[in-house]
């Protein structure tokens, strides 16, 4: 089990980050490195790409508020 | 023996969001095609509000992504010149509704270069602008305007609904020799903000393909009843389609992709299979896409088993209040309540 974590040092933390989309549904099957949601930061754009090969498990839905180093799901 | 194609390892698929497939178009083809040039509000360094310039200016450099002024005026009449002297301009209209200012150069100038010159002159440039409501930003950003610029004639109208098509009809559209206006629902987009249809995230080759302009597709195969959408109403066609294969009845879902050239064929020949047919746009009813789909099937003789029908915007300024703009807003509720009545016996 990998945890998938909100990247830190991108953005000012003082700044309002959210997941603007996941880019594959909870349980879906995805690879090491594939970019699986996008987070919009004072409407700028940044990946978040898996960190393991394996089965999704989404913690927190799109349009809502995230931190950095929070975690947000999981890959099994 | 086997031929290298059928032996190649399947290309390991993707997700992406449509802003994301038209950054990816554009890059492409800025990389292959020295000609091809961005211009528009915010487009450089914030990667356009609707996120579909991410990442150019970092490569390509400020010469070719140029932010402008709030100047629709000046950059879009500018895009017209640009593309009568060889190259092929991308200009962004942030919303779709800000056409006043610039109207001019589009229905005057780059939809008539090529007639007016005997084709002698072209205009191969596109007009990315957004469109679409549903997040309570008023009158004047929520329209989707795809009547007013289907009707008139030397525009190429295209419209997705998935990145997939995103990214092949933008790679079509700055290939073409013709003025085509590109317009991405905002609520497709992946922004955030706007809420997004997760069934519009999809997978997209890395390389080159082309979807041609003016092709519809059919999206779901039914017998019972045709649903046609463009963009964002494609996805309430599809949602109610999929309840009403719950109650026993099958929905052919066609996505127009195009408006102009209009695949009317397409249509017709579904109609003809399902004999009832009912339209899905979020633009104005009057004078609207709807109409134009319908005459299409009733000029061609199709006998039909229910009288046609269109779900529409009414004719009305898009209301700002949330709860007043989707009681008007077409919804995968109204289509499947329209269908149902379409399909009573």
């Amino acid at each position: 089990m990998t945890d998938i974590t909100v990247p830190t040092g991108l953005w000012n933390d003082s700044d309002e980050a959210a997941i603007s989309a996941w880019l594959y549904a909870d349980g879906d099957t995805v690879t090491e490195g594939a970019i699986i949601a996008e987070i919009m930061v004072e409407k700028s754009s940044f990946e978040l790409t898996a960190p393991a090969s394996g089965t999704l498990h989404i913690a927190v839905a799109a349009e809502t508020p995230v931190t950095a180093g929070e975690i947000v799901g999981r890959i099994d | 023996m086997s031929s290298p194609e059928t032996i190649a390892a399947p290309r390991p698929t993707r997700r992406l969001t449509i802003a994301r497939a038209i950054a990816e178009a554009i890059g492409q083809e800025m990389e292959r095609d020295p000609a091809v040039l961005v211009m528009g509000e915010d487009i450089g360094k914030l990667g356009g509000v609707f996120g579909t310039t991410t990442g150019l200016l970092d490569k390509f450099g400020a010469e070719r992504v140029r932010d402008t002024p709030i100047s629709e005026t000046a950059f879009i009449g500018a895009a017209v010149g640009l593309a009568a002297s060889g190259m092929r301009p991308i200009v962004e209209l942030m919303f779709v509704d800000f056409f006043g200012v610039c109207m001019d150069a589009i229905y005057n100038l780059a939809a008539k270069q090529s007639y007016f010159s005997g084709g002698q002159v072209a205009c191969p440039m596109v007009l990315m602008t957004s469109v679409g409501g549903g997040y309570g930003d008023a009158g004047q950003h929520s329209q989707t305007l795809y009547a007013t610029f289907g009707h008139l004639p030397g525009l190429k109208i295209v419209i997705p609904s998935t990145a997939h098509d995103a990214k092949g009809l933008m790679l079509a559209a700055i290939r073409d020799p013709n003025p085509v206006i590109f317009m991405y629902h905002k609520a497709l987009q992946g922004m955030g903000w706007l809420g997004t249809v997760q069934r519009s995230i999809t997978d997209a080759p890395e390389g080159d393909y082309a979807v041609p302009l003016g092709k519809a597709a059919v999206v779901r195969k039914g017998s019972d009843i045709t649903l046609v959408g463009l963009g964002l109403s494609v996805h309430h066609a599809l949602d109610a389609a999929a309840r009403l294969e719950k109650q026993g009845r099958s929905a052919e879902v066609i996505d127009l992709r195009s408006i102009a050239p209009l695949d009317r064929e397409t249509v017709r020949a579904s109609v003809r299979k399902t004999g009832r047919l009912l339209v899905v746009d979020d633009d104005y009813m009057s004078y609207g896409v709807g109409a134009e789909i319908i005459a299409s099937v009733c000029e061609a003789g199709i006998l039909l088993r229910a009288p046609p029908c269109r779900i529409a915007h009414p004719d009305i300024p898009v209301p700002f209040t949330p709860v007043m703009e989707h009681f008007v807003l077409p919804d995968a509720d109204k289509v499947s309540a329209a269908a149902i009545t379409m399909l009573e016996p």
